[in-house]
């Protein structure tokens, strides 16, 4: 059974006219895994994703959810549930009946674990919709999608229109969704929620899938950016440049340099272990600096 | 640059620019272009070909005692409007066509000008407009400056197309002018439905309804005459004071061009200081009892056509009410006088002779609104689609044709119960003024419309799945457009191919001849067909919104 990814794509494309909004993705989430799909504005993650809803046919390739085609609508919908960017309700339906409806045609609802995440999100569903702010609206598709028991999450840039309280409410609820084996596919582009909350990442850009990791993974594939002060100059710190994994070595004055190490930093602790280091400042650079260098490296 | 920069900053800052209306106008024009087009063609075409088709036919042919008892017929004036200078081709014109086109100018307006105003705030696009130097209430009056603009092309067209064919200039400005004020009308009631009510449909439901009930107190007026003052207030009931073509009067015109003032000024009014994105009217926000049936598919659709089921079926009642009302007047009026009688078979309606004859006629024109009513609810669920507010729904284990199907189902049941409305109505009038028609033929009569408005649901379909833009255009045309082309091949003698594409050669008048069980039956085939092609098609497409 658990060899059924939650969610697969073999070549997954959509043109639109003259665009190509998603070009040839392939990815798989296992069931439990917490996916990230992270990109920025245009990137595709929104058409990726309503094409594995089935709202979008894809223009090549294909998509499954535990195995189903996601053509199969009704089969692949009742493992899954899915909260939109953009979350439009029928004006004159209250919060309630909005959740009543998707519990009644969702699923498969826990109505005990609904009434406590209304309470936790602090909803109040007695009001219309055209009375609800956008966040509100996005805190009922996140109650509905979190109340189900469906293995696979699918939420699109879910939090938004949320406050920093809530939006630690959300980070629990995933939490809480991967304790109880829920896989979740979260497409964001708010980098810090991805690194919070995520097992792995998938990075979009222009359509197209540019890395896959881990997020332990995508960490050590990237640079570490180390500083170093001395006591008095080391001309012969030249020849750091030439070790392997050193990129970008900076002369910032006689007595600091700095430099981006990827792979095992021994060489250059060693090197730095015969002069006379003041102070060293290793630094991990965030998921955010990745991904901005994955902007700048690859050509357009 | 330093000398550049120093200069700019010594001159004090212009703050005071007019705001820039030149683009709104721009784009506004570019969203009213088309239906604008369509309607103005229309609005020409129309007159000048039943103007021209009567010089060839009727010239000459009506006595004057008969155009006087016509005159004096309250049936007739109720049904038809009051009928001014038979005898001359502008004035059949403006009896036989009159009110058709001010109805179907009237209601366009309201909902272009619902759609250009309440439409584009409702979806937000004000948002970003509104944050530039530009006030709400000089937008809105910029609308209803191009709005009434837009509107007074169909009148110019019928002018034209009067005058074209050879008719009176007076008479025919005149009637332009009518025709041009009732879309005027249409657009103040429009703007101002749109500065009442925060949803675009709501306010459009609100101007055609004000419209509608215009028309209404115009055939009460013309039936009787102790209310015939309330005309005033209509512009139907103008049209039929300004008498084109006979008295060519121009005071009703100026207080049709009152009214549109009054009304439109009224909604610039409305406008100012108000929030964006609201509106002067709001409903409670609060619910105490959450409806309970929302939680099938099968209830969500009766929950979606509860409400427009009552308010059609109220207007519908209303109407055949009247139609039963007059049914004896006007059977013995065309005994007494088969000239008309004769004139009125040309006109498409047949065996008026009779109360069963009559209201076989009337039951055939009740597929107009209630296929309109199906069509109309197709056409929500395209705006829903494209508004997004399916896509929650859709992400749910629902496949797009059992949602489809599903609605589709009920609105079938909802266009059938407003078809019976309107024959118990029409059946309730009968018995009142005891004219000798029973419930179940005026039942049967009434039902025997139902085939044709499914048409209109089948065509609707057809294009949700193929031209989601245009459900309500491609919808509204087996019935609206099938009556018109019956009238046109009937009046032209078109061949027997042309008229046999109208679903109305497939009719047969219910209760005045037994049901043609083959047409009804050829007629649900294409029903499903239509339905069949259109949800494949729905189910393969891309989802908009």
């Amino acid at each position: 059974m658990s060899a059924v990814p939650a969610l697969r794509a073999e070549g997954l494309s959509k043109r639109f006219s003259t665009t190509l909004a998603v070009d040839d993705l392939t990815l798989t989430v296992p069931p439990g895994e917490v996916f990230g799909f992270l990109g920025p504005n245009g990137a595709g993650k929104s058409t990726t994703i309503r094409m594995v809803l089935g709202l979008l046919r894809p223009s090549a390739g294909a998509a499954w959810v535990f195995g189903e085609p996601v053509a199969e609508v009704e089969r692949a919908h009742s493992r899954l549930a899915y909260v939109p960017a953009d979350v439009a309700l029928w004006p004159a339906f209250t919060g309630q009946e909005c959740l009543d409806l998707m519990a009644g045609l969702g699923p498969g609802t826990d109505l005990t674990y609904r009434a406590e995440l209304v309470r936790r999100f602090e909803l109040d569903t007695g009001k219309r919709a055209r009375a609800y702010s956008s966040g509100n609206r996005q805190k009922v598709a996140l109650v509905a999608a979190f109340a189900t028991r469906a293995p696979l999450l699918v939420l699109d840039e879910p939090t938004s229109g949320l406050d920093p309280l809530m939006e630690r409410e959300f980070r629990r609820c995933i939490a809480e969704a991967a304790e109880r084996g829920q896989a979740v596919f979260l497409s964001s582009h708010q980098l810090a929620e991805v690194e919070a909350v995520c097992h792995r990442v998938g990075i979009l850009r222009a359509g197209r899938l540019v890395e896959v990791a881990g997020m332990s993974e995508l960490r050590r594939l990237r640079r570490t950016e180390v500083v170093v002060d001395l006591a008095r100059p080391a001309p012969e710190l030249d020849r750091l440049a030439d070790l392997p994994g050193v990129v970008d070595l900076r002369r910032r004055s006689d007595l600091q340099i700095s430099l981006s190490l990827t792979g095992p930093p021994g060489a250059v602790l060693r090197a730095l272990g015969e002069v006379d280091v003041e102070r060293l400042d290793v630094r991990e650079p965030s998921l955010e600096e990745i991904f901005l260098d994955y902007y700048g490296e690859v050509p357009a | 640059m330093s000398a550049g920069t120093a200069a700019r900053t010594a001159r004090p800052p212009q703050v005071a620019l007019p705001p820039a209306t030149g683009p709104v106008v721009g784009a506004v024009s570019r969203q009213l272009r088309r239906g604008t087009l369509v309607v103005s063609a229309i609005a020409g075409v129309m007159p000048a070909f039943v103007a021209a088709q009567y010089q060839g036919t009727f010239s000459g042919a009506v006595p004057a005692s008969s155009l006087e008892a016509l005159a004096q017929n309250p049936a007739i004036r109720t049904l038809f409007g009051p009928p001014v200078a038979l005898d001359d081709p502008g004035g059949f014109t403006v009896w036989r066509l009159g009110t058709v086109l001010a109805v179907l100018v009237g209601i366009w307006a309201a909902l272009a000008a619902t759609r250009v105003t309440r439409g584009e705030e409702e979806a937000g696009r004000w948002d970003l407009l509104l944050a530039g130097r530009l006030r709400l209430a000089v937008l809105i009056r910029a609308h209803v400056v191009v709005l009434l603009g837009a509107a007074v092309l169909p009148g110019l067209a019928a002018a034209l197309g009067l005058l074209l064919s050879g008719t009176d200039a007076t008479g025919s400005l005149l009637f332009g002018t009518m025709i041009a004020g009732t879309g005027m009308t249409g657009v103040a009631l429009g703007v101002l439905g749109a500065q009442l009510l925060a949803e675009r449909r709501a306010a459009s439901g609100l101007a055609v309804a004000v419209l509608l009930g215009m028309l209404l107190v115009r055939m009460v007026g013309d039936g009787v005459p102790a209310l015939a003052f309330l005309q005033w207030a209509s512009p139907f009931g103008l049209l039929g004071r300004a008498e084109p073509f006979g008295a060519d009067r121009w005071v009703p015109a100026l207080v049709l061009m009152g009214m549109v003032s009054v009304v439109a000024t009224a909604a610039v009014r409305a406008s100012d200081d108000r929030d964006v994105g609201s509106a002067r009217l709001r409903g409670r926000d609060r619910v105490s009892a959450p409806s309970r049936l929302v939680r099938s598919l099968g209830g969500l659709a009766v929950h979606r056509v509860r409400r427009p089921v009552i308010t059609w079926g109220a207007g519908l009642a209303a109407y055949f009410l009247l139609i039963g009302l007059l049914a004896r007047t006007m059977v013995d009026f065309l005994a007494d006088n088969p000239l008309f009688a004769r004139l009125a078979a040309q006109a498409g309606f047949v065996q008026l002779g009779s109360v069963e004859g009559y209201v076989s006629a009337l039951f055939s024109l009740l597929a107009v609104p209630v296929g309109a009513f199906a069509a109309g609810r197709v056409a929500h669920a395209a705006a829903d689609e494209q508004a997004g507010r399916l896509t929650p729904l859709l992400s749910l284990p629902v496949s797009r044709v059992r949602w489809a199907a599903t609605e589709a189902v009920v609105v079938t049941v909802g266009t059938t119960v407003l078809a019976a409305v309107a024959g118990l109505a029409t059946w309730a009038g009968t018995a009142w003024v005891g004219a000798d028609l029973g419930v179940g033929a005026a039942l049967a009569g009434a039902l025997n419309a139902v085939p044709v408005a499914l048409l209109c649901l089948g065509a609707a379909l057809l294009a949700l799945g193929w031209v989601p833009a245009s459900v309500l255009a491609v919808g509204v045309l087996p019935a609206a457009g099938g009556y018109l082309l019956l009238v046109f091949a009937d009046t032209f003698a078109w061949p027997e191919w042309v008229r046999a594409v109208s679903p109305f050669a497939h009719l047969a008048s219910v209760p005045a001849e037994s049901v043609d069980a083959g047409g009804a039956a050829g007629m649900l085939v294409v029903v499903l067909a239509l339905a069949a092609a259109g949800l494949a098609g729905y189910a393969r497409r891309d989802l908009r919104g």
